[in-house]
């Protein structure tokens, strides 16, 4: 993989694992990989990682909590679910990292992380109109680092806008949306709200 | 002996016909031999064939019949005439299936087969059964543990009585001390209740088998089918005498006050594995420092295993031991966690059910080999999968995973006067051969006797440097009273010295027999399975003595090896090299032989270096006289001979499996099977040679450490004699490389005819040899 951890976050925790088999979703599976590595061999983008995803099964059995947290092979995971439908043993490797992801941002291990804000651009076109609106999502990713870098980026990608500008990829006026968004909104609050119900029955 | 009337019977069959002129073979032993009956048939072994044999036996026109057929590995159940001697010249495998049909080489070849087969016949006498008197079918085992329980029941249901010698005051041995064992019926993934107590009450329920806590075996003597072996309970001697012996001695954990550096002796809490079998039993397993319960537990495993500095094998079953101790600590207690640290886990057959079934309970398995543990309990390892230094800290008990040593030796007892250095070198120090299996068995008597004189330091670890062997600390378990010693011989390891692949049970004094963790490391289950293995063994072993018969591999031979003390130089070859112990010295140190002890392997006969050593049916003359009979063509036939000796156990039937899968090679090979290379006397060499042969080739089995010898040391013995050979050879002027020694398995039928081939290229490069003619 591109780099190892950075000794900084040498922080070890022997509880970790267990932690990660009985809270992180996909979790209870983990304790049957047996580190062949098809998953980081099957990755297409293996070499944007930190650690492919067979490391860094090993790195939470070791208990190494803030490196496994703060590893960017959480966000760079492109969901493409190669490794889950690869792997001999059954592990949802998918799953487990979107759910450490989940944890990482609960827990505040992640703050500035580009993909967490492109994530969080995304998840809020998909609430507010149950689709997603490329100018929106964009710029509202763009500027999420702030005035000077949105300028910058949006600048940066001018070009691909006004191809799929005139592909037809990309419109102008207002954003479309799916019928009844007050429904989907309820649905989510109502999802959110059992979530929540159930982390706390859990702690 | 009666006059010998032979008849030679000719096979057309199988392809014989097409591949020789079996009319021309007719000839051969008829007009040229004058053999008086000779006949031919389409096909011997059918119920016409044979008849036609029989008819002439029962008319007294024979008595001894020379088939020329297929090989005699084959159809024995067809030629066999009420102990009529029978010798098979072989045309089929060696001779039709191998060599190209119609060939002038392939003639000749199918001719000096026959005229062997003649000759053999002439040298031959059908041995008679030297019935010895009463036998014992009492079957005494050594050992009350799970192995020796098993045996003992085993014994018991095949119709045998049992002495059951057990060296504590308790049966059960250390499986009475297991809290649950590891799975061994399906679906093999749960640890099982301990059924131990079962057996104890079992076995000791039974009229048939006389327990005997407390006791130890101070001498053993005799032989199989009388072995009159000295009972010592507590001190007071009784004598038993026994048919056969079962030794299920079984293991003792490695010493883990050497593991130091995996923290054991620096805090309570690093405990061996089977230190915490005994917290398992007794309830919730809680810290012996504080009492308090253990929640987080690491298991270290190859703690003092495949370690060069401590025992340098594996003892196959820590793993899985590792396995059942973390699946109860975490099936126990929900909160529980386990890590298993382990350099390579090895869980072989089903014990990889049991893996699965820890890993979904959520064992933690870790790779790579511990660095330290420290008297805070924190433990670094190396891990290989990470490629760093993993430290794990704030553990509640460190578990060490220690090996098993075997009891081949009794480490109460002090050692023999000789013992130790019979146990590792019972060769004559003056004649040193190389033993199969023993590292440093180089005749170095002095290093074996200061390993002696330091007991302790040796230790275990009877795999040090190489040099000096350290020998097992210890007594003799059975104090055997043969001339090679007291000891059941061991391989380096110190487990006792078996055939690993054909004979597991054997040891190499016949009608002695080891089982369980004495023999190899092995869990409860297989060690049951292992007894009764061995148990069976031990009832051939003692009918066969009763009936004056080898076990195996010669199984039911008669013959026995004949001493002709007249001319005995008292040399000792004979009862230093016999792997099985079978010849001792008498008062005048003449070699004396114990007949039940014998293997019929001939390695006396190969060792004695006046030759008065015979077998009725397996002598010196007869395999002279066969080589003899080639008929050797002059150099300017350009056709050179080359003798094969070839191990009847394994290189004989790769050769017939060669002609089987219709491999050709040299027509130029004439092969005599020997029992064992073991057997092969320097003279049929020098025969050879002076009959005008180029080229002898021996092919046996396997020789060193892991050796295949169906007779132990034979072919390595061979080995030895074949080096010291070559300056002969330079004596007379000839070439060293006339004479080879090839090691040939069962399973190189494909291989074996490149290695006669490049045999014959090279004898034909070295030239004829100069002595032909003469």
């Amino acid at each position: 993989m591109a780099q190892s951890a950075p000794d900084t976050a040498r922080k070890y925790d022997l509880g970790f694992a267990r932690w990660v088999y009985e809270n992180v979703e996909g979790g209870d599976k983990l304790s049957m990989c047996m580190q062949c590595g098809v998953c980081s061999g099957s990755c297409p983008i293996g070499t944007e990682m930190d650690h492919g995803p067979r490391k860094l099964f090993m790195m939470i059995r070791a208990g190494m909590k803030e490196a496994v947290l703060t590893s960017n092979t959480l966000w760079n995971c492109t969901k493409c679910y190669r490794c889950v439908v690869r792997c001999p043993r059954g592990v949802p490797v998918t799953y487990i990292l979107g759910g450490l992801g989940t944890k990482a941002v609960e827990m505040g291990y992640v703050k500035t992380e580009d993909t967490v804000r492109f994530s969080k651009a995304f998840w809020w076109s998909a609430k507010t109109f149950g689709r997603t609106d490329e100018r929106l999502v964009t710029s509202r990713y763009h500027f999420s680092g702030g005035f000077g870098e949105g300028v910058k980026k949006s600048l940066a990608n001018l070009k691909i806008a006004l191809g799929m500008f005139k592909a037809g990829r990309l419109h102008l006026g207002a954003p479309h949306k799916v019928k009844g968004t007050k429904n989907l909104q309820a649905i989510l609050a109502k999802a959110q709200e059992i979530e929540e119900r159930a982390g706390e029955t859990e702690r | 002996m009666e006059e010998r009337k032979p008849g030679v019977y000719l096979c057309r069959g199988c392809g014989i016909d097409e591949a020789v002129s079996v009319d021309d073979l007719e000839q051969v032993a008829g007009t040229e031999l004058k053999v008086p009956t000779c006949r031919q048939h389409d096909c011997l072994c059918s119920d016409e064939g044979v008849e036609t044999i029989a008819r002439d036996i029962a008319e007294g026109t024979v008595n001894q019949a020379i088939i020329g057929a297929c090989s005699g590995r084959v159809m024995t159940d067809r030629f066999q005439f009420n102990g009529t001697s029978v010798i098979r010249a072989n045309l089929r495998e060696q001779v039709a299936w191998s060599q190209p049909a119609g060939d002038e080489n392939t003639q000749m070849l199918a001719a000096d087969n026959l005229r062997m087969g003649i000759a053999q016949a002439a040298k031959t006498v059908t041995p008679e059964a030297s019935a010895e008197g009463e036998t014992s079918s009492t079957i005494l085992v050594c050992g009350g543990g799970i192995t020796g329980l098993s045996a003992a029941r085993e014994a018991v249901r095949a119709g045998h009585a049992v002495v059951l010698v057990e060296r504590s005051d308790t049966l059960g041995g250390w499986a009475a001390q297991w809290s649950k064992r590891m799975p061994f019926r399906p679906p093999y993934r749960d640890p099982q209740d301990n059924d131990v107590a079962a057996l104890i009450a079992e076995v000791s329920g039974n009229a048939s088998v006389t327990v005997m806590p407390d006791t130890v075996v101070t001498r053993t003597e005799g032989s199989p089918g009388r072995f009159s072996v000295t009972l010592s309970q507590g001190g007071a001697e009784k004598i038993e005498t026994v048919g056969a012996i079962v030794v299920a001695t079984g293991w003792r954990p490695y010493d883990a006050s050497r593991l130091g550096h995996l923290g054991y002796g620096t805090s309570p809490d690093v405990v061996t594995g089977v230190e915490l079998e005994g917290m398992l039993g007794a309830g919730p397993v809680q810290r012996k420092s504080d009492g308090k319960a253990a929640k987080t537990v690491a298991f270290i495993q190859c703690a003092g295993s495949r370690d060069p500095d401590h025992l340098p094998y594996c003892s196959s079953i820590c793993c899985a031991v590792s396995i059942k101790q973390a699946l109860q600590i975490v099936e126990a207690d929900p909160e529980a966690s386990a890590f298993i640290i382990f350099d390579e886990l090895r869980t072989p057959g089903t014990a990889e059910e049991f893996y699965r079934q820890a890993q979904e309970a959520g064992v933690i398995f870790m790779k790579g080999k511990v660095k330290g543990v420290d008297a805070d309990l924190k433990v670094v390892y190396d891990d290989e999968l990470l490629g760093d230094d993993i430290p794990l800290e704030g553990l509640d008990m460190v578990v060490l995973a220690t090996g098993m040593v075997p009891n081949s030796t009794n480490p109460e007892a002090a050692a023999a006067e000789s013992g130790a250095d019979q146990l590792v070198d019972d060769i004559d120090p003056e004649a040193p051969i190389a033993i199969a299996g023993y590292k440093g068995g180089n005749g170095d008597g002095a290093a074996a006797e200061d390993a002696a004189q330091t007991p302790g330091d040796g230790g275990e670890d009877g795999n040090g440097d190489g040099d000096a062997e350290p020998a097992l600390p210890g007594g003799p378990i059975l104090n055997l009273q043969y001339r090679q010693g007291p000891h059941i011989p061991i391989l380096a390891d110190g487990f006792a010295d078996s055939h690993y692949i054909c004979f597991p049970y054997e040891t190499r004094r016949t009608g002695i027999y080891t089982c369980g963790p004495v023999r190899r490391p092995m869990d409860m289950a297989e060690s049951a399975e292992d007894a009764a293995g061995a148990v069976l063994k031990a009832i051939q072993a003692l009918r066969n003595a009763g009936m004056g018969a080898s076990v195996h591999p010669r199984v039911g031979d008669l013959s026995l090896p004949k001493i002709g003390l007249d001319i005995c130089t008292k040399c000792r070859r004979c009862t230093v090299e016999c792997p099985f112990g079978a010849i001792d010295e008498d008062e005048n140190d003449y070699p004396i032989l114990n007949p039940s002890r014998c293997r019929r392997c001939g390695t006396c006969m190969g060792a004695c270096p006046v030759r008065t050593i015979n077998f009725d049916n397996y002598n010196v003359q007869m395999v002279s006289d066969m080589i003899g009979a080639v008929e050797v063509p002059d150099e300017f036939s350009e056709k050179p001979r080359i003798l094969i000796l070839a191990c009847e156990n394994d290189a004989y039937p790769a050769l017939d499996m060669a002609g089987i899968n219709r491999h050709q090679y040299s027509p130029f090979v004439r092969v005599v099977p020997v029992r064992c290379l073991g057997s092969v006397t320097m003279l049929w060499i020098s025969t050879a040679l002076e009959k005008g042969f180029d080229g002898i080739m021996l092919m046996g089995c396997k020789s060193g450490d892991d050796y295949q010898c169906h007779f132990i040391k034979g072919s390595g013995i061979a080995k030895e004699r074949m080096e010291k050979v070559g300056e002969t050879l330079k004596s007379l002027m000839l070439e060293e490389e006339r004479v080879a020694v090839e090691e040939i398995s069962i399973a190189d039928s494909g291989h074996v005819p490149n290695v006669i081939n490049s045999f014959a290229d090279r004898i034909v490069e070295i030239g004829f040899n100069p002595f032909k003619g003469f």
